[in-house]
């Protein structure tokens, strides 16, 4: 089941530029143990060491937060969009 | 070549490195790096060929540790910063303290929430450090105002003094294997026990390699007019020790408040040390009129030190980090307001002069010679 993630443009140095990376999960949790394994470093700009998402982080699946859908257990369905944004915060 | 003055100005919006001639009349100013993101910390390691290292706090994608080889004409992040272990529970939120070691690579960070890791290779891997990290008052200490913070880490061969607020100061002397608190004669205002042996809200503290065992400690003071249980404690916020830290005791008498953050000490001559004090219920400059106060016989009497520093109308703070001292033959100091100045205070404060006034509110300076 191979899903699109979309990395946010200020994450590109961490996945060698590419603006997408495919994956096969089910869930956004297993999407998100897929990127830790291809890319350390830009799974540690997501997830703090306790493999929550940092917390100024949106997730979404295809336009909806993974807040309003089951969190990190969201299903995946094969050509679903999962979307990484940084939220509008800060000052 | 000739020698420069260096300083690093950890900002809100990132990091900037200012760099002037031994006259430090005129600074050119490089950066933002980092840009966007809080610098709570920042050293000059002069160890070698000089390298800058800074914090960067992105409150989107989690701690970076910054490096430049070049005095701060690039940066670049270090392969990794701190993290907790996997199964500790505990997510690093910032890093207030980076400090070397005494081995050619060995780097400190102090974290918040407050722990200390270590480094061999000049940041790119860390290990978190045990004996103060996980010890059993570790997960009682509790955050003050700024978040629950290890800001201070000096190393005295094998004594190391932590400053933890709020945890208190904690002595090693193994080397920074095992550590126990080390508080008598640090006072607190926000407990019924005006005494007690942990818990303090340590704000800075400072040595002098000429004068080992001398410790001086800006602590949470203003707490004069307190009448519940406990008592009053008045001076508590400005304090001296001279026994490696065991016990301390008040040096704040002369001063106009004992409230303050940081603690500066000059580098040639160990009796003098230099305080920034602020209102204790705003934070901010007393009256208005901000002003160093410097002792020049080890804090038994003070003196203002304010020419050239506004008279009136200037309520900005300075944070724990945000003075230091350069070494060459006439020091000067510097501090960074939360306004956004930095303040340059020639023939060791007796003049100042405003570098650079429309900055980042700043978290932290720090200045070598290079």
């Amino acid at each position: 089941m191979a899903v699109t993630v979309h990395i946010p443009s200020l994450l590109r140095g961490y996945c060698e530029g590419a603006r997408t990376l495919s994956v096969e999960a089910p869930s956004v949790r297993a999407a998100l143990a897929e990127i830790a394994r291809m890319h350390p470093a830009l799974y540690r700009n997501i997830c703090d060491e306790t493999d929550a998402v940092r917390r100024h982080l949106g997730v979404f699946v295809n336009t909806t937060h993974i807040r309003d859908l089951d969190g990190l257990e969201t299903a995946l369905a094969s050509g679903d969009a999962v979307t990484i944004l940084p939220a509008v915060s800060g000052g | 070549m000739a020698e420069r003055v260096i300083v690093c100005i950890g900002t809100r919006k990132g990091l900037f490195v200012a760099e002037g001639g031994k006259g430090r009349r005129r600074f050119a100013l490089r950066g933002p790096f980092g840009e966007g993101v809080a610098v709570y910390s920042a050293l000059i390691d002069t160890r070698g060929t000089p390298k800058l290292y800074a914090s960067a706090c992105n409150p989107f994608f989690g701690m970076k540790v910054l490096r430049s080889k070049d005095l701060g004409h690039k940066f670049q992040e270090t392969k990794s910063a701190p993290e907790f272990p996997k199964d500790d529970g505990r997510a690093l939120a910032n890093i207030w303290a980076l400090e070397p070691g005494s081995q050619k690579k060995e780097l400190f960070a102090g974290t918040e929430p407050a722990a200390l890791f270590r480094s061999e290779d000049g940041g790119d891997s860390w290990i978190m450090v045990e004996g103060i990290s996980n010890h059993p008052h570790a997960r009682t200490w509790q955050p003050g105002a700024g978040g629950l913070c290890m800001h201070t880490i000096l190393r005295e061969d094998e004594r190391v003094h932590l400053g933890i607020s709020t945890g208190g100061h904690y002595l090693s002397e193994d080397g920074g294997v095992t550590f126990a608190p080390s508080n008598e004669g640090v006072g607190a205002g926000f407990t019924p026990d005006p005494y007690p042996e942990y818990g303090q809200c340590v704000h800075k503290i400072a040595g002098h390699p000429d004068a080992p065992g001398r410790l001086y400690m800006q602590n949470h003071g203003g707490w004069s007019e307190w009448d519940g249980p406990g008592g009053r404690r008045p001076d508590i916020g400005v304090l001296r020790s001279d026994d490696c830290g065991k016990t301390w005791r008040s040096i704040a008498k002369g001063l106009p408040s004992d409230f303050g953050f940081p603690i500066v000490v000059h580098p040639h001559d160990a009796d003098t040390v230099y305080v920034l004090p602020l209102a204790p219920m705003t934070r901010t400059c007393p009256d208005g009129a901000p002003a160093v106060w410097r002792s020049e016989n080890g804090g038994d009497s003070w003196r203002r030190l304010a020419k050239g520093l506004p008279k009136k109308e200037s309520f900005f703070t300075v944070q724990r980090d945000a003075m230091d001292i350069d070494a060459l033959k006439s020091p000067a100091l510097y501090f960074g307001t939360t306004t956004g100045q930095l303040w340059i205070g020639h023939e060791g404060g007796e003049e100042w002069e405003c570098a650079f006034d429309a900055l980042p509110p700043i978290h932290c300076v720090k200045v070598a010679v290079v």
